[in-house]
């Protein structure tokens, strides 16, 4: 495939683990090993998509997976010159992330609450975000889009 | 995550090696509540060798940082790398605790 007369490659990393503390270090170094050989992708681009998966996956083991016997996700990353793309996968209860609260960053020290950052920091590192849930688990994609658009 | 502390004058050097995440924070949140229990309330967070720090690890900070203040210490931080600093500056919380370029920096803040 070729776009504006440049060839696509798109490569596809996928790792499974299981839905647990343990397993975020996994998840980070996948992105970490699999974005570092991209000239396209420099160190701030590199913690923002660590930063956004640790926090999407942080999210599904402490709710997704709220008073189940913890399951799996599924971590699917596609990179390609234009963009990356990372679906999660997991199989606990439904989350629709646009209904979290946002924290509130201007608040002084005594008005901190402890939670609401995590979700933040993904609508604050990726450029789109897509959530679906149904019979066969639920799905988060996350895109990190490499140029702006426009400006090719 | 390896942490390790070494007392410079009255201020207590918190050394963090590795990643702050949902996992390791914990550890984070223990070790610098020792330090305040120790008395130690004048707390310098070394984090030139941490590598990645998530919400969880702001989580670990933001409890440190109270307790120091009410006890009429403070918890100030050195050194952060471009990632982290950016954590810190995106929820705000370089608004509401003090950042040094370097560890030593940090440690001369309190005036020790």
């Amino acid at each position: 495939m070729k776009v504006n007369g440049e060839r696509l490659v798109t490569e596809t990393h996928q790792i499974a683990r299981a839905a647990e503390r343990e397993s975020l270090a996994d998840f980070r170094d996948l992105i970490e090993s699999a974005c570092q050989q991209h000239p396209a992708i420099d160190d701030a681009i590199r913690y923002d998509l660590k930063l956004a998966v640790d926090e999407a996956c942080t999210n599904i083991i402490t709710h997704g997976y709220a008073g189940m016997n913890p399951g799996s996700i599924i971590l699917t990353l596609e990179v390609d010159p234009h963009q990356v793309v990372v679906m999660l996968a997991d199989f606990g209860h439904a989350f629709e992330p646009s209904d979290a609260p946002a924290p509130d960053v201007q608040a002084g020290l005594e008005d901190r609450l402890m939670g609401g950052f995590g979700l933040f920091f993904i609508y604050r590192t990726m450029d789109e975000i897509r959530y679906e849930a149904d019979e066969d688990g639920n799905r988060l994609t996350l895109v990190k889009r490499l140029q702006p658009l426009g400006t090719a | 995550m390896d942490i390790t502390a070494k007392q410079v004058g009255s201020v207590a050097v918190v050394s963090i090696v590795g990643s702050v995440d949902a996992l390791t924070a914990e550890q984070v949140t223990r070790f610098l509540g020792a330090e305040l229990d120790k008395g130690n309330k004048h707390i310098v967070g070394d984090l030139s060798q941490v590598d990645f720090m998530s919400s969880a690890g702001l989580r670990a900070i933001l409890m440190a940082l109270k307790d120091s203040r009410q006890q009429g210490g403070d918890l100030r931080l050195g050194a952060a790398q471009p990632g982290v600093e950016k954590v810190l500056k995106m929820s705000g919380f370089t608004n509401i605790l003090k950042t040094y370029p370097t560890v030593d920096e940090a440690v001369a803040s309190f005036g020790s």
